[in-house]
């Protein structure tokens, strides 16, 4: 693994959790005979590292952190039957003032997920974690 | 501009069964979501929608307006928490147009007028519309 590197791991797509997921988020694909990835599937290969993301790699307090926000960007379609490489990495994490004079954590990681015969990038993932600071 | 703005989609109001649901096809398992003593323990009145399931239900407006394969970008901003009961209501406006066939979007998820759950921006290649179905997502 590269240096700033977190975690790589592979991500087979496979069609009845493409179904699945397509059905949870009422994307209209999931009644196809095969269902096309939402935009957003790619959560789906990334759930458990975000898991350990909040609660090992960052130690965020899960109470105090909200989602800010999220970004997918495809750079090729992602399909069932693919084995994806996925790898992870934190871009920032800073410390900031808000308007009202509380200290924010602004934590930005993203995940690449990339054709693992080919190498071929498909889609970057980039999401903003914000942790509160605590009550005093 | 690239014609008029697509219809706006209103999805059924959201159940907690949809937040199971949401939770279990995304492995997103944060107690938060499903577990109502947790989520009152942690100070909210019910269990919250995962701000994912929102942008989903966002990304299925899209593909469901442009077709499937279509978004080329897709950015969301989390404004609100949603909880069951919640009526959402996507809308979209176009924002500018490119040569190459594609187009930026604004889009927005509200649960009312002024209320808005989440804010995004998409680029959207415009060539798959015509495959895009008639069905409404909003529907069970």
């Amino acid at each position: 693994m590269s240096g700033d590197t977190l975690e790589e791991w592979d991500f087979l797509v496979e069609e009845g959790k493409v179904r699945e997921f397509a059905r949870a988020v009422r994307d209209p694909s999931w009644q196809d005979s095969v269902p096309v990835p939402p935009p957003t599937f790619p959560v789906v290969a990334s759930a458990a590292f975000v898991e350990r993301l909040v609660t090992q790699y960052l130690d965020l307090d899960r109470s105090r952190t909200v989602h800010g926000e999220e970004r997918f960007e495809y750079f090729g379609p992602i399909r069932i039957g693919q084995v994806l490489r996925c790898r992870a990495r934190k871009v920032s994490d800073e410390v900031k003032t808000g308007k009202r004079g509380g200290r924010m954590r602004i934590v930005t990681t993203e995940v690449e997920f990339a054709e693992r015969d080919t190498g071929e990038l498909l889609c970057r993932e980039t999401m903003v974690s914000i942790e509160k600071e605590a009550a005093s | 501009m690239n014609g008029p703005a697509p219809e706006p989609i209103v999805f059924a109001p959201l159940t907690r069964t949809d937040l199971v649901r949401y939770a279990g096809a995304s492995g997103d398992f944060n107690p938060l979501h499903h577990d109502h003593a947790f989520a009152t323990a942690a100070g909210l009145h019910d269990v919250m929608g995962h701000g994912m399931l929102s942008a989903g239900l966002l990304g299925s407006a899209v593909t469901t307006w442009f077709g499937a394969g279509s978004v080329k970008n897709f950015t969301v901003r989390f404004r609100s928490p949603v909880w069951p009961g919640d009526r959402l209501t996507a809308t979209c406006r176009f924002r500018e147009g490119d040569a190459d066939g594609t187009a930026e979007v604004d889009l927005l998820l509200s649960r009312g007028p002024d209320d808005v759950v989440v804010a995004g921006v998409a680029t959207v290649r415009l060539d798959r519309a015509l495959a895009a179905r008639e069905q409404k997502v909003g529907e069970k």
